[in-house]
């Protein structure tokens, strides 16, 4: 089997997505599985009677949350599901018209890799780290062809890392995982899925884990891989901007069921499930006009307790409180052009949000500022060699000035190794930065020691990317919250009742204030740090990435109590996150950070609506929106975000850059920030960026 | 790779060089005098300053130990107090027989801990992997002497199977007698190292099968043979390697009292038996030897490492 051509997979066309019919028999047909867990408190449902299909050269998007049973479904109908307390796994997995699960696990292992491929989540892990890159490639292939030579096989792998962009795949084929950045890694993963032409391949969230101009390169990537293959695919994800952008079809899941399925465009355009419909009302978006979130209230289900009623019930703005609801469990029914599970399905789309949503309006940023940072720069040796000798510097931070005033935040966005966790966290001297000056208050704090500095550190909170690890374990959350009070002297009976205050402002309940951190969820151990930070009475918080780490449904909630937050205390906040989405919805200034620098800084309303550095543009254009009839097919920036430690002259977005590639001026001079067009860009053709 | 290579011999020479510096001073900070001890309790004052120059007591400190390196390099290790012999040939009748026994000893633990440690971590709750489970916890629970004597009475006193006393016979010119000799006392010293080397190697080889990469290639339809084999044992053998050079250092530094038992020619006895005597040349010696054993072996462990791991070896 050799795939037809040896180059790259390119676009064929420039459609923006071939409407094709899909008849025959399914590629892959899941039908009535059930996958049960035996845990301490019982058993666990986590796949509860789940059937769909997918044909040949179509793409379902499987949509759900955490525990929702998306990717236990695929794992379990694949035999990979390494869980030494799976306790049942029934129904059928067919793959080509054979089921899988009836297999012995000898004939079904002939059938992985080969009928069926998968693509994983996080490709770093996903790959052996101790085997050549190649060789895990090669292993796909020699897998289910014994007589294939290895140099047979070699060359057949060069071939696939071609296909998939992977440059150099001679050198490429003798390296190891970790001198692969993220995005490769996924490449190569992708070649492995590919490598025997498999009929079905399942990609589960293929780029959760990657920047977003890397998402859309390996998006751009499958999309190809499953034309070039005609594979049925099956597309996991929690992402509804990918699942508009991807997929024919879309199936919902929640606590382990199909709520709803139907081709995407009517996903999106009339959910017929509440709880599909409160996704939708409850992303942030880019398309549409910033007003508050509609979250969906409570927290993902826990699957130990389960209902005889609808298992969305308790969070359902529609059947909460109706008896059928509560008491008997809908069945997936066919209902316009798809199914759902609902017993009040006609009105699940009064829950989208309206168009003309009234727009927050931006705070005047003409307040007086809490903090100004100016020329800030943070640089790490690197240090190699026998004597651990400085061979080169990484310029994290290099020559940054910001301003944040009372009550206003700023969003600081940008990619992996941007620098800017590492700005963030020099802003309360986490970090000591090497160069630059900080004023808290308009007091010196890089010159303040001692007793100073800690009343400086309680102006500044700051809450972290993921609750699981920022809360002290062993304390219980009322004390974690507590703790800042404590380091400033406040008396046992004060802090307590300040806390119980805060509790109740973040949406705890006071009661629980005793408990241990392990008895909350993501969301909620995320209320307990924004407590903590609100505790000693900040002027400014700083947030890193404070909803990356929680569910989507979660994640507005947290987003919609940030903002009340800082209405009701004046609070200032400095919110940091890649997700471009979640910080248009909560900043009123944002700057984009490159390479250590800020490139683009300005209102956030007109810097979304009209970019005028190329790199924000691309940024922009690399996020899927969550809406199937403004599907793209094009690849905004290529190549991996950069390297801090290389040394870079002129402008250190030229090597990714779509207008300056070539031109001399952004190979000479370094651009700084001017103002254009009401914002400040640090472009020497910002003009030419419409 | 190279960089890492200097930069872990550099590393091991400094150590070897503080270490030989700590032994050579040992002397000093033990109680008792060597020159006042050999001389005698009714020497003299001129006698026993005699007795301190002839053992080169009576030079200054830094000439002593530079005089005590340039020995320990070229193999002479001074004499001991008690016996004709020079200590590097004392040494030299005793190692051959310390280190066949660790050998010995180290294979026979792998032996053991290889499949059980792979069995727990592969079919934790099959009734084989709780047996071994037994084996490990009532292995460490187990003194090694009394394993010793356990041996001792059943295989030896009670039904003469095998000798109650090991002796030193060279493996390759006599390879059943030497096993006939060595077996008991290299059981006695397996047992406790391969529980510990076993219970690594399940814990690392367990969290290896959880790892994303594992399931990466279940799904490339590779047998499972050679998903534990090629990729599962490869990460786990990291950690492992650490402890078995540990356990293999332990035993080259002579096992002092399953040698007593069973009446060993090896180095733990010697050690022992001088120690009791303060013959302090030979004393100093055999913890060299200990030492540099101990050196070399971590020396050995990092580059294994760095051959393992190329995330090591391409830093």
């Amino acid at each position: 089997m050799r795939v037809a051509g040896s180059g790259r997979l390119r676009p064929a066309t420039a459609e923006p997505h071939p409407v094709e019919e899909h008849p025959g028999e399914p590629a892959l047909r899941i039908d009535d599985l059930v996958v049960e867990f035996a845990t301490p408190a019982g058993t666990v449902r986590a796949v509860d009677h789940v059937t769909y299909q997918v044909a040949r050269g179509e793409t379902l998007a499987v949509v759900g949350e955490t525990g929702s049973g998306k990717s236990v479904t695929v794992l379990a109908a694949l035999g990979l599901l390494s869980a030494g307390n799976v306790h049942r796994v029934s129904g059928r997995a067919e793959v080509g018209g054979q089921d899988l699960l009836a297999l012995p696990a000898r004939e079904r292992r002939t059938r992985l890799g080969a009928d069926v491929a998968m693509i994983f989540q996080d490709p770093m892990s996903a790959l052996d780290p101790v085997q050549r890159v190649g060789d895990q490639i090669a292993e796909a292939l020699r897998a289910h062809d014994r007589a294939l030579t290895a140099r047979t096989a070699r060359a057949r792998v060069l071939e696939l890392l071609t296909q998939v962009g992977v440059p150099q795949p001679e050198i490429r084929y003798d390296q190891y995982p970790h001198q692969f950045s993220g995005g490769m890694c996924q490449r190569v993963v992708i070649a492995m899925a590919i490598a025997n032409r498999p009929t079905v391949l399942i990609a589960d969230e293929p780029t959760t884990a990657l920047d977003v101009s890397v998402q859309a390169q390996i998006l751009e990537l499958l999309r190809l891989a499953a034309r070039e293959t005609g594979a049925a695919t099956v597309l996991i994800t929690h992402d509804l901007g990918v699942v508009a952008e991807m997929a024919d079809r879309a199936a919902v899941m929640y606590a382990g069921r199909i709520v709803e399925t139907a081709p995407v465009a009517r996903i999106f355009g009339r959910p017929q499930h509440p709880y599909t419909a409160s996704l939708l009302a409850s992303l942030p978006r880019l398309d549409q006009p910033r007003g508050r979130l509609r979250a969906i209230p409570g927290q993902p289900p826990d699957l130990r307790e389960r209902s005889a009623g609808c298992a969305f019930a308790p969070r359902c703005p529609i059947g909460g409180d109706l008896p059928e609801c509560r008491t008997e469990r809908p069945l997936l029914v066919p209902r316009d052009d798809g199914a759902v599970a609902c017993h009040h399905a006609g009105q699940a789309v009064t829950l989208l949000p309206q168009p003309g949503a009234r727009p927050s309006a931006a705070r005047p940023d003409d307040a007086p500022a809490v903090v100004e940072v100016a020329g800030l720069a943070k640089v790490f040796p690197i240090r190699r060699g026998l004597l651990a000798r400085t061979v080169a510097t990484a310029r994290a931070v290099d020559g940054v000035d910001l301003r944040i005033g009372q009550g206003s935040t700023l969003g600081l966005v940008g990619e992996s190794g941007c620098g800017k966790s590492t700005l963030a966290r020099s802003l309360i001297r986490l970090l000591e930065p090497t160069a630059g000056s900080i004023r808290i208050d308009g007091a010196d704090l890089l010159r303040a020691n001692g007793r100073q500095l800690r009343r400086l550190r309680q102006r500044v909170q700051m809450v972290y990317q993921d609750p699981y690890s920022s809360l002290n374990p062993r304390l219980s959350v009322g004390d974690n919250a507590a703790e800042p009070l404590r380091l400033a002297g406040v008396p046992r009976t004060e802090r307590r009742r300040t806390v119980l205050e805060l509790f109740e402002k973040v949406g705890l309940r006071p009661e629980h204030a005793d408990r241990l951190p392990a008895e909350f969820s993501g969301g909620q151990r995320q209320r307990v740090a924004i407590a903590r930070a609100l505790a000693p009475g900040p002027a400014l918080v700083i947030f890193d990435e404070p909803v990356s780490a929680l569910d989507v449904s979660v994640q507005a909630q947290v987003l919609n109590l940030l903002r009340d937050l800082q209405d009701e205390t004046g609070v200032a906040y400095l919110f940091v996150s890649h997700d471009l989405s979640v910080v248009r919805q909560m900043a009123d200034t944002v700057a984009v950070m490159y390479l250590g620098a800020i490139v683009e800084t300005g209102a956030a309303g007109q810097l979304y609506r009209r970019p005028r550095h190329p790199y924000t543009r691309a940024l922009l254009d690399s996020i899927p929106v969550p809406d199937p009839s403004v599907r793209r097919s094009r690849v905004p920036l290529t190549g991996d975000p950069p390297d801090p430690t290389a040394a870079t002259t002129g402008c250190r977005f030229r090597s990714r850059c779509p207008l300056g590639r070539d031109r001399a001026a952004c190979a000479d001079r370094t651009p700084e920030l001017r103002q254009v067009d009401g914002r400040w860009t640090a472009c020497h053709f910002a003009e030419e960026v419409a | 790779m190279s960089a890492y290579l200097l930069r872990r011999v550099g590393q091991f020479l400094v150590v070897l060089v503080l270490a030989s510096i700590a032994v050579w001073a040992m002397v000093y900070a033990l109680p008792g005098d060597a020159a006042t001890v050999l001389a005698g309790p009714d020497a003299s004052g001129p006698q026993i300053a005699a007795t301190r120059a002839r053992l080169g007591l009576d030079k200054p400190v830094v000439v002593q130990y530079l005089l005590w390196v340039k020995g320990a390099v070229t193999g002479h290790l001074g004499q001991s107090f008690y016996s004709a012999d020079s200590v590097s040939h004392t040494l030299a009748e005793r190692i051959p027989a310390t280190v066949q026994l660790a050998v010995l000893g180290m294979l026979l633990a792998l032996l053991i801990a290889i499949p059980i440690g792979t069995l727990i971590a592969l079919r934790p709750r099959s009734l084989l992997a709780r047996l071994s489970h037994g084996y490990l916890t009532a292995g460490l629970a187990i003194p090694s002497f009394w394993l010793a004597l356990l041996l001792i009475i059943t295989l030896a006193v009670r039904t003469h199977a095998l000798p109650a006393t090991g002796d030193y016979v060279n493996f390759w010119q006599h390879p059943v007698a030497a096993l006939r000799w060595s077996i008991l006392p290299a059981i006695a010293v397996a047992v406790h190292g391969s529980c510990i080397i076993a219970r690594f190697l399940a814990t690392s080889l367990s969290e290896v099968m959880q790892r994303d990469f594992i399931r990466t290639v279940r799904a490339k339809g590779v047998r499972e043979s050679r998903v534990v084999i090629r990729h599962a044992m490869r990460n786990a053998a990291l950690p492992t390697v650490t402890v078995v050079g540990i356990q293999l250092g332990s035993l080259l530094g002579g096992t002092v009292v399953i040698e007593a038992l069973f009446n060993y020619p090896g180095l733990g006895r010697l050690l022992y038996t001088s120690i009791g005597q303060r013959d302090y040349a030979v004393v100093q010696g055999g913890v060299l030897f200990v030492v540099v054993v101990f050196l070399v072996l971590n020396l050995l462990v990092d580059l294994l490492y760095a051959y393992l791991d190329p995330r090591i070896r391409l830093a």
